[in-house]
């Protein structure tokens, strides 16, 4: 995958992007670019933006919407050559958050964020061999990290009495 | 799920030839809250399997319940071994989504500090890489000259380790005390001593052991996500400072090391000279720092972050930190996602450096890698 790489200038990579995606991309003030796409045309604009030199995944992340039932994901990407920070956001459907992995793009460094996302927000990466559990232990609630998990009322469910006067002003 | 200690393993080994399980961690006085299970056939190591998890406290969904000042002391704890580091990333990420322009005095401030963070960090690390080589004499003398610089963040900060937020949205929390630039120049001075004296000890000690231990080539560098001194030890002269610079850094004069060898004798070299740079930034820092007269912002301590996203990114001891911050126009910031070097390090690149190693050999490459679990499990 490395032969057939160019490095983009960030105008050119704004005008492809448009000309070819149909996207909208957004320069900050920061200088970063933004740029949203429906889950249908991820993959593609991921391989695009891989081939346009954005040699480093940084982070790739998820932001939980609840309200619209949807998980966002966000795509941090670096180019060495050119110096261009990029995020590529596309919202899933928060029931069956399904998406295809990135490793064959970015190899393990994508592969450890999705590993860490799949424990914490439950999405499923496509071809992601090794989504075992990151951080935690024996855990078998829901997804932690996801808006409608209460870690307050769990803590105090799983760690404190009810009805013990030592513990009281955590129930009150 | 019972974990097994690494004595039962040994006992109940396979016996077929498949080797041995050995756990390095998490107990390991050389491993931090954080674990490898090594597979071993005679010396040779044929498997690794990282295991963390035993640092992590959410830090992101507790940000989701807390106000900006009270992140900024949050993120202290998301390294211990260079909290002034991500004080800045956190700040500058609610700093952007105000739009906030930050007093060029508290800039100054803010880049000196980083710094002696990241020189502080350094020398744990060649304090921690010693030790793990055998030497302790390297052991005492590192953190014997790490509480110079402890001593001038308990001046300036209240805190030794934890300086409480001191870098925080809309600039610093105070001023530097009467006498802070005195102390800083003072300090320099004993680094460099400092330096002098690790260089003495290098050829007997680091490079006997590290020289063509853990070689990292560019292309697995990239692959793996590695960033910071160890992606510069591999050949690639990226750094955030210099590639996007933040705060004043585009004024400053200074280089980037790299090297091509990419083992963990070059790793280590680069820290060493990182630490040099350092020292050169922040004299320039302190011969142009603005006058006292200029008002520094008030933290501000409460109010809604405007609706907005931004990814920041900063140039920290052990490399690239991040803050995805979210806002929905509320007190408390919408996501806070944090990308630290070390998930990266700890779990791809070391998996990736210990296969084939020898076992003798495990220390060095860990500590090359100069990791801390407490940002990789936040």
């Amino acid at each position: 995958m490395g032969n057939r790489q160019r490095p983009v200038k960030r105008e050119e990579l704004l005008e492809t992007m448009e000309s070819r995606f149909g996207v909208e991309p957004r320069v900050a003030e920061d200088g970063t670019v933004w740029v949203s796409i429906d889950s249908e045309h991820l993959s593609a604009l991921l391989v695009f933006t891989k081939r346009g030199g954005f040699n480093h995944c940084s982070a790739i992340s998820v932001t939980d919407w609840p309200a619209d039932e949807a998980f966002e994901l966000t795509y941090h990407l670096w180019s060495y050559e050119e110096k261009v920070l990029l995020t590529v956001k596309s919202r899933i459907d928060r029931q069956e958050a399904t998406v295809n992995s990135a490793i064959p793009l970015w190899g393990p460094s994508a592969g450890i964020h999705e590993r860490e996302l799949h424990e914490l927000f439950g999405v499923e990466f496509l071809g992601n061999p090794d989504l075992v559990p990151l951080f935690l232990e024996s855990w078998d609630g829901p997804p932690p990290f996801r808006k409608d998990f209460d870690w307050r009322a769990y803590v105090r469910e799983a760690f404190y009495e009810e009805g013990n006067p030592h513990e009281q002003s955590y129930w009150d | 799920m019972s974990k097994v200690t690494g004595t039962e393993t040994m006992r109940e080994g396979n016996r077929a030839g498949d080797g041995f399980d050995l756990y390095f961690g998490p107990v390991h006085p050389g491993s931090g809250n954080f674990g490898v299970k090594l597979t071993v056939q005679g010396e040779e190591i044929v498997a690794a399997r990282a295991d963390p998890g035993y640092l992590h406290r959410g830090f992101e969904k507790l940000m989701e319940y807390r106000t900006p000042m009270q992140n900024a002391v949050l993120s202290d704890r998301l390294c211990i071994l260079e909290s002034l580091n991500w004080n800045l990333v956190h700040a500058e990420a609610v700093d952007r989504l105000h739009g906030t322009e930050i007093p060029e005095r508290a800039q100054y401030i803010r880049v000196i500090m980083a710094e002696l963070s990241r020189i502080q960090s350094h020398i744990i690390w060649y304090g921690v890489l010693s030790k793990a080589l055998g030497f302790d004499t390297g052991f005492m003398v590192a953190f014997g000259y790490r509480d110079y610089v402890l001593d001038l963040f308990e001046f300036v900060t209240g805190g030794r380790v934890y300086p409480a937020g001191y870098l925080c949205p809309g600039g610093v929390r105070r001023d530097f005390p009467d006498g802070t630039e005195k102390r800083i120049r003072d300090l320099l001075v004993k680094m460099e001593t400092m330096i002098r004296e690790f260089e003495a000890y290098n050829s007997k000690t680091i490079e006997a052991r590290c020289r063509g231990i853990g070689v990292l080539t560019l292309d697995d560098a990239l692959r793996l996500g590695a960033t910071g001194p160890v992606l510069r030890a591999s050949g690639l002269a990226a750094d955030v400072r210099r590639d996007s610079p933040y705060e004043i850094y585009d004024e400053l004069d200074f280089e980037v090391p790299t090297r091509e060898e990419g083992d963990a004798f070059a790793r280590s070299m680069i820290r060493q000279r990182e630490i040099e740079e350092s020292i050169k930034i922040i004299r320039q820092a302190l011969d142009r720092l603005p006058p006292e007269a200029v008002p520094l912002v008030k933290p501000r301590v409460s109010g809604k972050i405007p609706e907005g996203e931004v990814y920041v990114r900063n140039e920290i001891a052990r490399g690239e930190a991040a803050v995805y911050m979210r806002s929905i126009g509320e007190d408390q910031p919408y996501r806070c996602k944090i990308r630290g070097p070390d998930l990266l390090h700890m779990i791809p690149v070391l998996e990736h450096l210990l296969v084939g190693a020898e076992l003798a050999d495990v220390p060095a490459i860990y500590w090359s890698l100069n990791i801390c679990p407490a940002d990789m499990d936040r």
